[in-house]
């Protein structure tokens, strides 16, 4: 009965050790949200303030002769949920009527493009002149611009996209 | 038994082991920074030979597949990253080609509503009613010109009466410059152009008595052109609109579509900033100036000076605008003040998924006893409106809501004030 308590014990005790040394590495970095762009878009750093300008149609060009294109994950995504609670500070509900009101006001003259995929939104990205979106940052693709949010890139602490 | 204290300890002891183990992570960092450089010198070779096998998935025509899924590997923090290869499903060029942009690119949007009413009013019935049926179009014409329009069908005793209420084309030159030609809802204040005819867009059952669609309180549109955009600011966020044209018609309600009533034009500076650190806090000022020709040789001028302040996170919206309209007559230099002003406020509850939003606003209209521009012009009713309205938005879906609204209104001092039960299903598609 001792022998059971003390291997019952040992394996709570090195599932807990275990426990206590991985989930500081998941909290940094694998939940974080990345911002991907045209690499030809002359911004690589952004505050949380830039972005939200960017997101919300009130910046629409890089420069004068690159419009913003902006991509957005389809609901339900993780991605999606990440900017919607950060960036807009909005429900789903209250983003469709956001979009749908500020080109009502003729604010914008398109709504974000939907992607379906971090893959489709890398792709789009890097074929679509002034594309930006956001990707979780392990499906951040080769040669992709990330841009820094508030100086900080993923995975560094202090970034605010998680 | 001392081997469970053995672990006891062990267990109270593993914070400490943990704090400990940070230290060894960055004792062990050199050897983990040169496995990632391992793994940089390969996903390079790797990227070299992907375009060297298809020049990449862009230039390709025939094949819809993208290169193979691969390990994800945690994001690096270098200023351009070499980041782990994806591993979802491909896109195919038929995606990329059905995300640009094809022009023209029609888009409309309609907007509807119905409405009963029931109120106190000795003259008035009871009943259903159509409300405006608007419709919306966008077209992006090119990258940088688009074009809106917006029309209603609005219900009358015997037909639908059709009015072109915006049509213009935009050519953006960047954020700081765009500029309009065609017709307008003016930009004064902040409800002119943030709700529109929409009353699906709009918290309330109706728009405040001072911007009313027929009113003549305010210049609801204008004809001509209109330059806005940003103006660099930083986190002030300031923005600027002015505006030249075709100022009130012979009929104040109306704008002059077809041509000025003289030859004066109107024009009209706004400026306003959504602070960053306030985010959700819009505040603006606009001045309005035309002169107008109620009658032929009776001449006045018009300056409208207003400024609102609006906060519209929903948690609570508050919404409140301020108008001087005021009048110099040419022939005799005589003046006329004649002030407006609501405040809103409306708080989106927490439950049953933020569907409900009551609300309540405070409107008020003063004009003077003897104003000739308005007593010309037949809009002597209003004389020294005091309203309060409360009541309730409910979004069934994410495209329709009803709406109950209680109202008490005076339109006059000594008049009695009319109490009124107001509902509506507002909805767009």
């Amino acid at each position: 009965m001792r022998a059971y308590w003390k291997t019952a014990c040992g394996v709570l005790m090195g599932g807990w050790l275990c426990l206590c040394c991985t989930a500081p590495a998941v909290a940094q970095g694998h939940n974080d949200v990345a911002l991907v762009a045209d690499p030809d878009i002359p911004v690589s750093t952004l505050t949380l303030a830039e972005v939200r300008k960017v997101f919300r149609g009130e910046r629409q060009y890089w420069n004068t002769n690159l419009a913003v294109v902006l991509l957005i994950r389809a609901p339900v995504a993780r991605e999606r949920d990440v900017v919607l609670k950060i960036i807009y500070q909005m429900s789903e509900s209250q983003f469709k009527q956001f979009w749908i009101a500020k080109i009502f006001r003729a604010e914008s003259a398109t709504a974000p493009k939907v992607v379906y995929s971090n893959d489709m939104a890398n792709e789009l990205v890097s074929a679509i002149p002034g594309a930006i979106a956001f990707v979780d940052a392990r499906d951040v693709r080769p040669g992709t611009k990330v841009i820094r949010v508030d100086g900080h890139l993923p995975g560094e602490a202090g970034y605010p996209l998680r | 038994m001392r081997s469970l204290l053995v672990l006891f300890l062990l267990w109270l002891a593993s914070p400490a082991l943990l704090a400990q183990s940070t230290s060894q992570t960055s004792q062990s960092e050199p050897s983990i920074q040169s496995l990632l450089d391992r793994i940089q010198q390969m996903e390079k070779r790797i990227s070299e030979l992907e375009e060297h096998e298809g020049k990449g998935l862009t230039a390709q025509t025939s094949n819809p597949a993208l290169p193979a899924p691969a390990d994800r590997q945690p994001v690096q923090a270098t200023a351009s990253p070499s980041q782990a290869l994806h591993s979802e499903h491909g896109t195919s060029t038929t995606e990329v080609r059905e995300a640009e942009v094809h022009y023209p690119s029609l888009q409309i949007r309609g907007f509807g509503d119905v409405d009963f009413q029931s109120t106190d009013e000795k003259e008035s019935s009871s009943g259903f009613s159509m409300g405006q049926l608007d419709l919306h179009f966008v077209s992006p014409l090119s990258r940088k010109v688009s074009y809106f329009g917006e029309v209603t069908f609005t219900a009358q005793p015997n037909t639908y009466e059709l009015n072109v209420e915006r049509s213009f084309v935009r050519f953006d030159y960047n954020d700081y410059f765009k500029i309009s030609f065609g017709k307008f809802h003016t930009p004064i204040g902040y409800w002119n152009t943030a709700f529109h005819h929409g009353a699906w867009l709009q918290t309330t059952i109706i728009r405040p008595q001072m911007i009313k669609f027929g009113g003549t309180f305010t210049p609801v549109h204008i004809v001509g052109a209109q330059a806005e955009g940003s103006i660099p600011s930083g986190g002030l966020g300031l923005r600027y609109s002015l505006a030249l044209g075709n100022g009130r018609n012979a009929t104040f309600s109306k704008a002059g579509d077809s041509g000025d009533v003289n030859n004066n034009r109107a024009w009209l500076a706004s400026v306003s900033a959504q602070p960053a650190r306030l985010y959700g806090l819009e505040l603006g000022s606009s001045y309005y100036h035309d002169e107008l020709t109620p009658n032929p040789g009776v001449n006045f001028r018009e300056w409208i000076a207003g400024g609102y302040v609006s906060w519209t996170k929903g948690r609570p919206e508050l919404l409140a605008e301020y108008e001087n309209v005021h009048h110099t007559s040419l022939e005799t230099s005589q003046t006329f003040n004649t002030t407006g002003y609501y405040a809103q406020v409306a708080y989106r509850l927490p439950w049953q998924e933020n569907k409900w939003k009551p609300y309540y606003r405070f409107e008020y209209i003063h004009r003077p006893t003897q104003e000739p521009v308005w007593d010309i012009t037949g809009t002597s009713s209003v004389e020294d409106l005091v309203g309060s309205l409360v009541g309730v938005r409910w979004d069934i879906t994410n495209f329709a809501c009803f709406k109950g609204e209680y109202r008490k209104f005076r339109q006059a001092t000594g008049t009695p004030s009319v109490n009124g039960a107001f509902f509506q299903s507002a909805f767009t598609f």
